[in-house]
């Protein structure tokens, strides 16, 4: 279980163990491949709904300043939970935008 | 790797005791809310890798999204199938939709796990993604196919 980035040269081993930088730097990098994820799909949408796509540009840039917050040990569920969340609306969000978005234009597309 | 996490969770000498301080606003004791400060802090490890996995499902979810607003909205319509394309785009939508509903479930149920050193729960979602992506893919197949011997 020991890290390659563990530093076993600290004093305090215990909290390098429990909080290893690798571990720290991979939840950095998901968040910034989540954050990269919101920013090209609203680069993608921009083009033919510009308030949808700035949102969802918003949305992106906002994730990425969530990953650069470390999460600190305390109570589980205050910092770490509301970002999740703040994730989980915004994907939920967009969904449902798409889904509206697409149920109306078939349903146009098929009365004439 | 799930069940090995959770086994190293529960055995794992990194759990700090709760702050004495904490306990004092535990005045409702419901058992069926789920407190986010009950059990004791995990190994900051397992909390990291739980929001991985979850910015993962999210991530997926945001590419259903996407894949089915492409079907939608770029792909041009089959032939003597007008509702082709709505038809395989809203499930991908509706799957995209619903993931991360589901995958926040799991990583609080996860955290949860983790905090009480029970052992994690076995997950559905990569079982309902498969089987979702099987049934559309085959629609897709199925409308395509019939678009083309329609109109022949």
């Amino acid at each position: 279980m020991t890290e390659p980035g563990a530093d076993a040269g600290e004093p305090s081993e215990d909290m390098e163990a429990g909080d290893p930088a690798l571990a720290r730097e991979r939840t950095e990098l998901a968040w910034t491949r989540s954050s990269l994820a919101f920013l090209g799909v609203g680069a993608a949408i921009l083009k033919s709904r510009p308030a949808i796509g700035i949102t969802v540009l918003a949305i992106g840039m906002v994730v990425w300043l969530l990953g650069r917050v470390s999460p600190r040990p305390g109570p589980a569920g205050s910092l770490g939970a509301r970002r999740v969340l703040v994730v989980t609306v915004a994907v939920t969000g967009l969904g449902l935008c798409a889904l509206v978005l697409t149920l109306a234009t078939s349903s146009r597309g098929l009365r004439p | 790797m799930r069940g090995d996490s959770a086994m190293v969770a529960r055995n794992c000498p990194h759990h700090v005791p709760r702050a004495a301080s904490e306990g004092t606003d535990n005045v409702v004791s419901d058992p069926a809310v789920n407190r986010p400060d009950e059990g004791t802090e995990p190994d900051a490890r397992f909390t990291m890798a739980n929001e991985r996995t979850f910015l993962a499902w999210a991530r997926t979810s945001l590419a259903l999204v996407v894949g089915g607003l492409a079907v939608a909205q770029l792909l041009p319509p089959f032939p003597r199938v007008p509702w082709g394309r709505s038809a395989i785009a809203t499930p991908l939508i509706l799957l995209g939709a619903i993931l991360p509903v589901l995958s926040y479930l799991e990583w609080r149920a996860n955290q949860r796990a983790l905090r009480l050193g029970a052992p994690l729960g076995r997950t559905q979602l990569p079982k309902v993604l498969a089987a979702t992506i099987t049934v559309i893919a085959l629609l897709a197949g199925a409308v395509d196919l019939y678009s083309r011997v329609a109109s022949r």
